[in-house]
């Protein structure tokens, strides 16, 4: 049954998520009712300690897991109720992912990589691939395009990274710790990149981080502890 | 360890069952070579009862020979007391009723002493030969073999022909030839049937087909043959009841020995003849003569050098036939003319009484008769006319021409009627009219007064000639001399020097030159059994890729266990552990997994072995041609087994283990996916890997050009070498390929699936490249085994000259030999065909071969053949040519003219088939057989030439010339090559073909001829080699099987260790199924490229035969593997990509909850 894809997301409503995960011996209850709502243009820092839900978070968000209950309305619409193609397809349009660990392709170069979520659905073209060329001229790494991420530092690992999250336009770009592997000044350099971009695309920018100078530098901070969120 | 064991059973369990596998499979390889061996052995032990000793002559001698060797042998601790005499002969078996005929049939005198030979053996009571009362013909007892032949019941009639004895040559001139007094039939009543084991399956020449047995009273049969108390074989045995020691070879000369002593001349066919005084009127003699007629060299010998020992005088004799003796127009028929020297002859005088002059080369005497007769006067021409055996035994007239010197008194030695050796059929006859001759004979030529002569002195001979000159006319290959007299020693009477003489004479025989010998049958048939192939290599040859696969398996199994534990060995050296220590550790723990998988193994090894034994006695039966192989464990080829497969897995983990020095320790810590450097390859190995496939290539290259260039013999391995190369150049630029592949601008474009399949490949270089070096090398041999499979190939074959069959359509075998010319119409109708059946086969010509009985050294024999067949090959054929030669000892043109050549004394050239010499005699070109000839002296058979995939498979083949100068005593011919008329039209040819060959099988029915097309007799060694090649395609096809599982796993632990990288494609929006096919063609590509690589590099390796005119190869077949190839590697990989993307990939993205 046919099912309308929802357009490119202005607003990102999250309400009253919980996600648990089974165990052995008990359920672990990861998200306690976290609710939020974000539009274009904002940028949110996530922060709390270790286990306390972060990436769970994320990856709600970026429809890689399903909540246990509560919903997540992206331009009004439930995408979970997709089916998984079309979910996928969402997926591709809307959201960009950088990881801690860049989880590059090491048989690809760093030109092929950026490129990479264009092949998912057939749609690379000569766009595609000015833009990949655009992009990496924009992180600095247009030299480099021929490379393979074994011959990368870190720091030009995850901006390779920031550059394939964004060849598809997304609307949402979901960071996990995307600085977390990297030193103070690489660091630096990868989250100006970051907003730099972000200020330029206008999408929603959501940063999963253990950094607090880094979540301070973002419109909004969200506190996550113990499955429970709090703006600060 | 034991923590360790038990936290990664799955992966132990895993490695241990791989371990298992690669135990029991090389277990089982040996067991199935201890299986044939023992088989055959048992084979030999059943077929022979307690026979040790086996003297088998092709002359007849006493019966008693037997009980006289028993009483020598009381004092000989060593042997059995008992001897056993029985008669031994190859014949035809006819079902009275249905006419249901069976050749090759061995049929046996014997009495109660051979069935004791079996008592208790195995169960089976001796068969009773007595007659039954009312019984009207003599009792018989058949085998089952013999009777699924005839289809005959107890009771019923069966006739059985055999060649009727004869002591004189069949080819000389007094040898009788006519189907009537060469063929003999007795009928007789079925007794008993009895099963296909014990006695009722002996047999003497190692072979496990079962023979075809008929058992006949050893008295019936010796009236049969006219040879009353006559035998021609004697069997005995060793002393211990475990006979079956190989060491009863070293008793056998005491066994001789004792022989000798038990002789008499009479059983060397010898007669020592006392010529009192009284006989003749003149002086008394001993006369040494034969029943053969003519003396051999050997025996003369002996009886010189006795003579000269004795210090008697010897006198050579040569009596021979005239069939016309004639002087002043007057001629005298049918007489004897003897040779002799005159002046060393004892009382022999003219008729003046006066001594016999000498006489010179053209001299002759005649005697008072025939002078008379003659009206001859000394100093008269005498002209002598007489056959002699000419080229394919055709008699022919020569004739003499003589000055009378004088005229002999029938008195003395001159009347002595025996310097005629007695001659069945003619010494016996009341009157000339009534001989039975063997020649021409033109009975109106005898007169009244030749009636007189032969009334008054039978076959005295008429004329003398010198010795000289009767040798230089009438010696032959039969034998130089009649008789050699001997006269009295001074003081001696007559019967003091004849015993004396006799004694001493047979010291001086060895009865080896007679052939009278005794052979160690059973140490010849367990050594023989043997085997003439090996089949512990074969077999281990043939599971060799399973053997490897399993191996690999081990290894690729334990490396993903020390990937898995990666971070655990970084910890460990972080800590300070020595390498060593962990390397000693993990191959501790994989030793003790590789043992207990080991032990498990054997258990499998044994069930593989009767796998495999199951197989042999039904789906591969043609391989062995017995169904009665069954499982033998022998304890030394479990531990061997054991053993090397322990080694053998030990180095694969010692391999893998050996990896992890070469690991960072931070990437060990790292774990995952760093672990996977362990398969990096250097840039070291990256140049020696492009200079290896360079260096392939262009030596593939040359071993090409000079492939094309060569002649066939030699293309044949340079094309395989090249075909080698090139598999080895190919996977090498692949694995170039493999690393640099991916370095390219261009990204992937659309289908994105196949890009990226065929990219990913690249992701680990060593895993990708063991998984297409696993199909490539398979599909190398799956190609090119099956490439050289044989098919049955069209009546262009049969035509062809010089192709396995030699234009030859059929070839047929007698159980009797033939003495006449099967071209003419006068040698057909000798042989008893009718008018429609020279007809019918006229326009066909037939080529005899002699044949020398031996063991066939064909592939269809499973024994190791010791004495093979032997063929006589004419000089007609010889120059006719044709066949193909695999090689020659000196290039010549017409490569059959190597068999005339002159070697050194006691060598002869031989010619046989490539397959047979090489793989079941093991002979190469100029290597030499050493045989005994007739008179038990060495003969070495040099290999001048060897035939590709020819008919003669089965045998090796020798001059004619050579056949009848080493083994003068075999007569006839009974191997023959039929050349039918050419029709343009294959299925006439075929039909005309079939006639020709059912008329030849009619016509010589009595002779036991057995036609066989030559197509067929090529297909049932093919069949052999087809077979095998079967065996080792379906084992093959295991170890591929096995090799999949191991692509398998490989796919399932990069699709783990990728991980991450899938779980990042999928938020990127690559949906399951873009992942799961992009998997597929991952692997698939893989598994194309081995095929790929594989198959043309097995083409290439094949190509002369590829290339060979009428050549089938079975492409559908072939395709249709290749094809499974890779749809079984590609399910083996959908079932890995399946489970590894049921996993939760997004756990490889995380760093907390």
């Amino acid at each position: 049954m046919y099912q309308r894809i929802p357009e490119p997301m202005n607003s990102l409503k999250v309400s009253d998520i919980y996600k648990n995960f089974g165990t052995e011996t008990q359920p672990i209850e990861v998200l306690r009712g976290v609710s939020f709502e974000m539009v274009q243009g904002e940028s949110l820092a996530i922060t709390g300690p270790s286990g306390s839900g972060k990436s769970t978070l994320l990856h709600l968000i970026g429809t890689l897991e399903r909540p246990s209950s509560g919903q997540i309305e992206i331009n009004g619409a439930d995408p979970f109720g997709l089916p998984e193609p079309q979910l996928a397809r969402f997926r591709n349009r809307g959201i960009g992912f950088v990881f801690q660990d860049h989880h590059l392709l090491p048989q690809y170069s760093v030109w092929e990589n950026v490129l990479i979520p264009t092949m998912a659905f057939n749609n690379r073209d000569g766009d595609a691939e000015n833009r990949a060329r655009e992009l990496l001229e924009r992180v600095g790494l247009v030299h480099r395009l021929n490379h393979r991420p074994g011959e990368l530092s870190g720091g030009e690992r995850q901006r390779v990274a920031v550059a394939r999250a964004l060849i598809n336009q997304p609307s949402l770009t979901l960071c996990d710790e995307p600085t977390g592997n990297l030193d103070r000044s690489t660091a630096d350099e990868v989250s100006s990149l970051l907003f730099e971009l972000h200020q330029a695309e206008q999408n929603i920018l959501i940063v999963v981080t253990h950094s607090l100078e880094l979540a301070s530098r973002f419109e909004r901070r969200f506190e996550l502890e113990a499955g429970r969120c709090a703006e600060v | 360890m034991r923590r360790s064991l038990s936290y990664f059973w799955r992966i132990q369990l895993a490695v241990l069952l791989s371990a298992a596998v690669a135990t029991a499979v090389l277990t089982g390889a040996l067991l199935v070579g201890d299986s044939v061996r023992g088989s055959l052995r048992d084979l030999t032990l059943d077929r022979l009862g307690r026979i040790d000793y086996a003297l088998i002559s092709e002359r007849f001698f006493r019966e008693e020979l037997a009980t006289d060797l028993s009483h020598k042998l009381e004092n000989e601790a060593q042997f059995h007391r008992e001897t056993v005499p029985a008669i031994l002969l190859n014949g035809t078996a006819v079902n009275a009723k249905t006419k249901a005929r069976a050749s090759r049939v061995q049929i046996q005198g014997i009495d109660k002493r051979f069935a004791d030979l079996w008592e208790g053996a195995s169960g089976q009571d001796a068969p009773s030969l007595e007659k039954q009362p009312g019984q009207l013909f003599p009792s018989v007892h058949i085998n089952q073999s013999l009777q699924n032949e005839l289809s005959i019941k107890v009771g019923e009639q069966l006739l059985l022909s055999f060649e009727r004895h004869s002591d004189i040559h069949r080819e000389f001139l007094l040898g009788h030839r006519d189907s009537s007094e060469v063929l003999q039939t007795l009928r007789l009543t079925v007794a008993q049937i009895l099963p296909d084991r014990g006695i009722s399956s002996f047999g003497l020449r190692p072979n496990q087909s079962r023979p075809l047995n008929a058992y006949v009273p050893l008295s019936v049969l010796q009236k049969a043959l006219g040879s009353e108390a006559k035998v021609n074989a004697i069997f005995a045995s060793a002393a211990s009841p475990n006979s079956a020691d190989l060491t009863t070879a070293d008793a056998l000369p005491a066994l001789q020995n004792r022989l000798n002593q038990a002789l008499k001349l009479e059983d060397l066919g010898l007669i020592l003849r006392h010529v009192s005084p009284d006989s003749i009127g003149g002086v008394g003699y001993l006369s040494l003569e034969s029943t053969q007629f003519l003396l051999k060299p050997d025996i003369i010998e002996a009886a010189r050098a006795v003579a000269i020992e004795r210090r008697t005088l010897s006198l050579p004799i040569l009596t021979y036939l005239a069939n016309t003796i004639a002087a002043n127009e007057r001629t005298i028929p049918y007489s004897t003319i003897t040779g002799l020297d005159t002046q060393r002859a004892f009382s022999l005088e003219l008729i003046d009484g006066s001594a016999v002059p000498p006489l010179a080369d053209d001299e002759i005497l005649l005697n008072e008769w025939a002078a008379i007769d003659l009206g001859a006067e000394v100093g008269d021409e005498i002209n002598v006319s007489y056959y002699i055996v000419g080229p394919r035994e055709k008699l022919l007239t020569r004739g003499a021409q003589f000055r009378l010197k004088g005229v002999v008194a029938i008195k003395g030695l001159a009347a002595d009627r025996g310097l005629t050796p007695k001659f069945p059929g003619i010494h016996e006859a009341d009157d000339m009219s009534e001989w039975n001759a063997p020649f021409p004979i033109d009975l109106n030529r005898i007169r009244p007064k030749d009636e007189v002569y032969w009334d008054l002195f039978r076959a005295t001979p008429k004329a003398f000639v010198s010795d000289r000159t009767a040798q230089q006319l009438w010696r032959s290959r039969f034998g130089d001399l009649t008789a050699i007299q001997i006269r009295t020693v001074l003081g001696a009477d007559l019967q003091t020097t004849q015993t004396n003489f006799q004694r001493r004479l047979l010291d001086k025989i060895r009865p080896e030159q007679v052939g009278l010998v005794f052979q160690p049958v059973k140490a010849d048939g367990l050594a023989a059994a043997t085997g003439s192939t090996d089949f512990s290599s074969l077999f281990i040859g043939f599971s060799l890729f399973l053997i490897l696969s399993a191996a690999l398996l081990v290894g690729l199994l334990f490396r993903l266990g020390i990937e898995q534990r990666a971070s655990e060995i970084g910890v460990l050296l972080a800590t300070g552990y020595p390498i060593s220590t962990v390397r000693r550790r993990f191959i501790k723990e994989g030793g003790l997994i590789a043992g207990i998988g080991g032990l498990i193994g054997l258990g499998g090894g044994v069930v593989y072995a009767w796998l495999l034994m199951a197989g042999l006695r039904t789906w591969w039966l043609a391989a062995v041609e017995t169904p009665f192989l069954s499982l033998h464990i022998h304890p030394l080829s479990l531990v061997l087994g054991y053993l090397i497969a322990l080694v053998v897995v030990l180095f694969s983990i010692g391999w893998t283990v050996r990896q992890l020095g070469k690991v960072p320790i931070p990437t060990l810590i790292a774990g995952g996916s760093g672990a996977s450097r362990l398969s990096n390859q250097s840039s070291v190995v990256h140049t020696r890997t492009q200079i290896l496939a360079f260096a392939s290539l262009g030596l593939a290259l040359s071993l090409t050009i000079f492939a094309v260039a060569s002649e066939t013999t030699v293309s044949v391995g340079l094309f395989f070498g090249s075909g080698v190369l090139l598999l080895i150049a190919g996977l090498a630029f692949f694995a170039i390929w493999l690393r640099s592949g991916g370095r390219a601008s261009n990204p992937p474009r659309p289908p994105v699936t196949v890009q990226m399949g065929i990219k990913n490949s690249g992701r680990h270089p060593g895993r990708s490249m063991l998984c297409a070096a696993l199909v490539g090398c398979a599909c190398f041999v799956i190609v090119a085994v099956g490439a050289n499979r044989h098919v049955e190939r069209k009546q262009g074959e049969v035509l062809q000259k010089t192709s396995g069959t030699g234009r030859f359509a059929l070839v047929a075998e007698s159980d009797i030999p033939l003495h006449h010319d099967l071209n003419s119409r006068e040698g057909q109708f000798e042989l008893g065909f009718s008018e429609s059946d020279s007809d019918a086969t006229a326009n066909t010509e037939i080529f005899s071969f002699r044949l020398l009985p031996g063991e066939d050294a064909s592939c269809l024999n499973l024994y190791r053949p010791q004495k093979p067949r032997i063929l006589g090959a004419s000089t007609d054929f010889i120059e006719r040519g044709g066949f193909q030669f695999q090689g020659t000892i000196v290039a010549q043109e017409s490569p059959w003219e190597l068999l005339e050549d002159e070697l050194e004394p006691g060598v002869i050239p031989a010619i046989g088939d490539y397959n047979s010499a090489q793989w079941i005699l093991h002979l190469g070109l100029g290597d030499e057989l050493s045989i005994q000839d007739e008179s038990g002296e060495e003969l070495r058979l040099r290999l001048v030439g060897v035939l590709q995939r020819s008919i003669f498979q089965s045998e090796l083949l020798i001059s004619e010339a050579n056949f009848k100068k080493h083994f003068p005593s075999q007569s006839g011919y009974a191997y023959f090559l039929i050349q039918t008329p050419s029709i343009a039209d294959s299925a006439a040819f075929s039909e005309s073909t079939e006639q020709i060959g059912h008329t030849l099988e009619r016509a010589l029915d009595d002779y036991g001829l057995d036609v066989t097309s030559t197509t067929e007799r090529l297909a049932s060694y093919r069949a052999v080699e087809n077979t095998y090649l079967s065996t080792f395609q379906t084992l093959g096809g295991l170890g591929l099987l096995l090799g999949t599982l191991g692509l398998g796993i490989v796919l399932l632990r990069n699709v783990i260790e990728r991980s991450g990288e899938l779980a990042t494609l999928r938020a990127f929006g690559f949906r399951r199924a873009t992942l799961s096919l992009m998997l597929l063609w991952e692997n698939g590509f893989l598994l194309l490229v081995g095929i790929l690589i594989g198959t043309v590099s097995a083409l290439i390796a094949v190509t002369p035969h590829l290339t060979t005119p009428g050549i089938q190869v079975p492409w559908v077949s072939l395709m249709m593997t290749l094809v499974s190839v890779f749809l079984v590697g590609v399910a083996a990989s959908a079932i890995a990509v399946y489970f590894a993307l049921r996993r939760p990939l997004l756990s490889g993205l995380k760093h907390d909850a």
